[in-house]
C-alpha cells in the first residue's frame, strides 16, 4: 500500500511534510527550474520587509564544520516588489505558500501581513522574530516572551488566514517563547532559526563575515533544534514546523518523533539542489519498511527513556 | 533534465601539472553541449568533510565526447580534497552555470589578461574562438604568474597559434613583472586598433586591470570568483556591489562582469 505522506496543518492540508526554508530558495524561481515545485508540501519565501533590502556587504557567508554562517542581512524586493514581480510566478505553482515576513518595528510586520492578506495566494504568513543578524528588529522580538505575544496578536488582527511565529534558538527558554505566541494567538510555530556564531580568518585576524556575527546553520546545529522541538512540544499545543540542519529522511523522521508535524529543509538545498525530493522519496520508503500508514503516526511518538 | 538538477559524473583523469596545480577531467556529462566560455560548475565533494560545493571555472570541454575539464591550484581544504579524487570516483556536477563571456566582434583583438588561477576561462575561451573559426592571430594571450611552476599548459597555449605573452614576477619564465603592465606596455607600443580584453586573476591583479582598462578607455569583461554556497542563484552569499548601486549575484549575473561595472 502506498503510504500516506500528507498533512494538515492549521486546517491546511500539504501533500508531504517537506517544506523549504525562508532565504534558502528565494521566491522559487531558481528552484522550479530544479524540480517541480509542485513536490513540495510547501514553499516558504524568503523574508519580506516593507521596503526592499539590499543586506549587509559581502562576505556575508562562511563555511563551517557541516554547516554555514551567514548574515545576509534580509536582502529582498519589499512588499511592493514581492506582489508586482513575484506573485504572478508563484500564482502558477502548484503547491502552498507560505510567506515569511521580517520588519524592524510592530507596525512594519503589520503591513506587510495586512497588503499579504489581500493575496489569496498566499496560505500562511510566517513571522521571523528571530534573524540573529540585522541592526534592528529580527530577533529581538523574539527573544521577548511579551514582545512576541502583543506582535502575534497585532498580526493576527490583519491576517485571516493561519500565523506561524518563527522561534529563535538564542533564548534561555524556547518553551516561554512558544506559549507567549500560543497566546498572542498564534496558528503554528517553527523552530529554529539560526544559532548566534562567528568564524574569524586567523591570517588577516578579522571575522569572516563583515557584520562580525551571524547565524550557524547546517547539520551542525540539528541536535540543538531536535531539543528544542521536543521541549516546545512539551511546552504549548500548537503544531510544530521542526527546522534545523535537515538534510536526509532520517532527520525528518527524528523530527517528527519528537513532535513536529512538518519540516523545512535549508541548508541542504545549498549543497543538494534536489534534496527535498530525494527526502519524500525515502520518506516514503520509510513508512513501508515500517509499516506505518501514514507520516502523521509518528508526531511526537519518541520513546523516552 | 531540468537546468540546476545536479548529476554524479565520473573522474576520467586526475593529473598533477606543476607545483599545487591540477587538471581533473570529468564525463560523460549531459550537458557539456551547452557550456560556453566564461560559465563555471559547481561541484559536490562526495565522501569528504568538505561542507560546500566548490565553484570551478570551465577550463575546456570536448561536447563529442561530452567531457569537461577543469584546472586548479590547491589553495584550501576543498582544492585539497579535490586533488585527492581518483579516476573512477564521481563528483556530483552542477552546472554549467553563470554568464559567459560575450563574444569579440570580428574585427577586434581579444586581449587575454589572465593571472594564476584565472588561466582557465581564458584559455576556454581562446580555444573556442579558435575552433569558432578566429584568426589564432587575433588572440593576444598575456598570462602572469608569481615564478616559472604557475605559468600551467604552456604546450597547449602555443599548440593554438594564439600570440603567447607569458609574465613572472620572479622573471623565471617570460617577461618580468605583472601580467597588467605587460598588457600596458604591449598595447603602447603595438598598433592593434580595436582591443577587447577579457581578464582574470587574483583580487589584486583584477582590481588593477580593471582600473586600467577604464581609464585608457578599453573595452571588455572581467570574470570574478566568490565564496558561493549554492551557485544557482538562491542564497545570495556571493554577491558584490556594483558602481551604479545594488548588488549582483556572481552566481547568475555573472561570474562575468563589464568592465568597470563592479566596484572591486
Amino acid at each position: 500500500m502506498k503510504p500516506d505522506l500528507s498533512v494538515s496543518i492549521a486546517g491546511l492540508k500539504l501533500n508531504n511534510p517537506i517544506m523549504t526554508a525562508s532565504g534558502c530558495c528565494g521566491y522559487g524561481e531558481e528552484l522550479s527550474e530544479v524540480f517541480p515545485l509542485s513536490r513540495l508540501g510547501a514553499l516558504v519565501t524568503k523574508s519580506i520587509t516593507l521596503e526592499p533590502r539590499l543586506g549587509h556587504p559581502p562576505p556575508r557567508t562562511a563555511e563551517t564544520a557541516s554547516g554555514m554562517l551567514n548574515a545576509i542581512g534580509l536582502a529582498n524586493v519589499g512588499i511592493d516588489g514581492f506582489v508586482a514581480e513575484k506573485i504572478p510566478f508563484l500564482e502558477k505553482q502548484k503547491t502552498r505558500v507560505i510567506v515569511n515576513v521580517a520588519g524592524s518595528s510592530q507596525a512594519e510586520y503589520v503591513e506587510v501581513c495586512a497588503r499579504l492578506n489581500d493575496c489569496p495566494r498566499v496560505d500562511m504568513v510566517e513571522l521571523n522574530i528571530s534573524c540573529p543578524h540585522v541592526d534592528a528588529g529580527g530577533m529581538e522580538f523574539g527573544v521577548d516572551p511579551a514582545i512576541t505575544e502583543h506582535l502575534v496578536s497585532e498580526v493576527r488582527k490583519v491576517f485571516t488566514r493561519p500565523v506561524i511565529a518563527k522561534l529563535t534558538p538564542n533564548v534561555t527558554d524556547i518553551g516561554a517563547v512558544a506559549r507567549a505566541a500560543e497566546a498572542g494567538g498564534a496558528d503554528v510555530l517553527s523552530l529554529i532559526n539560526t544559532l548566534t556564531g562567528t568564524s574569524i580568518d586567523i591570517n588577516t585576524w578579522r571575522p569572516r563575515l563583515t557584520k562580525n556575527r551571524g547565524g550557524l546553520s547546517g547539520p551542525a546545529i540539528k541536535p540543538v533544534a531536535l531539543a528544542m522541538v521536543d521541549k516546545v512540544y512539551n511546552s504549548c499545543r500548537l503544531p510544530i514546523i521542526g527546522i534545523g540542519g535537515i538534510a536526509t529522511a532520517a532527520d525528518v523522521v527524528e523530527f517528527m518523533l519528537v513532535g513536529a508535524t512538518a519540516v523545512q529543509i535549508g541548508t541542504a538545498l545549498f549543497v543538494e539542489p534536489d534534496a527535498p525530493v530525494r527526502i519524500i522519496r525515502d520518506l516514503a520508503t520509510y513508512l513501508r519498511q515500517h509499516r506505518l500508514g501514514s507520516v502523521g503516526e509518528m508526531v511526537g511518538k519518541v520513546r523516552k527513556y | 533534465m531540468k537546468r540546476y538538477t545536479p548529476e554524479r559524473v565520473p573522474i576520467i583523469r586526475l593529473r598533477h601539472l606543476s607545483r599545487d596545480y591540477y587538471t581533473i577531467r570529468l564525463g560523460p556529462w549531459s550537458r557539456a553541449q551547452y557550456c560556453r566560455p566564461g560559465q563555471f560548475v559547481h561541484l559536490g565533494l562526495p565522501q569528504c568533510d568538505v561542507y560546500f560545493r566548490r565553484a570551478m571555472s570551465l577550463a575546456s570541454v570536448d561536447v563529442d565526447r561530452a567531457e569537461f575539464e577543469i584546472i586548479f591550484k590547491v589553495f584550501g581544504r576543498g582544492t585539497k580534497a579535490l586533488s585527492r579524487y581518483r579516476r573512477g570516483d564521481s563528483l556530483d556536477v552542477l552546472g554549467p552555470l553563470g554568464e559567459p563571456f560575450r563574444p569579440p566582434r570580428k574585427n577586434e583583438t581579444s586581449i587575454m589578461v589572465g593571472g594564476g588561477v584565472g588561466f582557465p576561462p581564458l584559455f576556454y575561451l581562446a580555444s573556442w574562438l579558435v575552433t569558432q573559426g578566429r584568426d589564432p592571430k587575433s588572440i593576444e594571450f598575456f598570462y602572469g604568474g608569481r615564478t616559472a611552476g604557475e605559468i600551467v599548459e604552456r604546450s597547449r597555449i602555443r599548440r593554438l597559434g594564439v600570440r603567447f605573452h607569458p609574465v613572472t614576477d620572479d622573471g623565471t619564465f617570460g617577461a618580468k613583472g605583472l601580467v597588467t603592465e605587460a598588457v600596458a606596455e604591449y598595447l603602447a607600443t603595438q598598433p592593434i586598433r580595436h582591443p577587447r580584453l577579457f581578464i582574470c586573476g587574483p583580487g589584486d591583479m583584477l582590481k588593477a586591470a580593471d582600473n586600467m582598462a577604464m581609464r585608457l578607455g578599453w573595452p571588455g569583461q572581467v570574470s570574478l570568483e566568490a565564496p558561493m554556497p549554492c551557485g544557482f542563484g538562491v542564497c545570495l552569499g556571493c554577491v558584490v556591489p556594483l558602481r551604479a548601486g545594488g548588488h549582483a549575484r556572481v552566481c547568475c549575473e555573472g561570474p562575468v562582469f563589464e568592465i568597470g561595472e563592479v566596484l572591486l
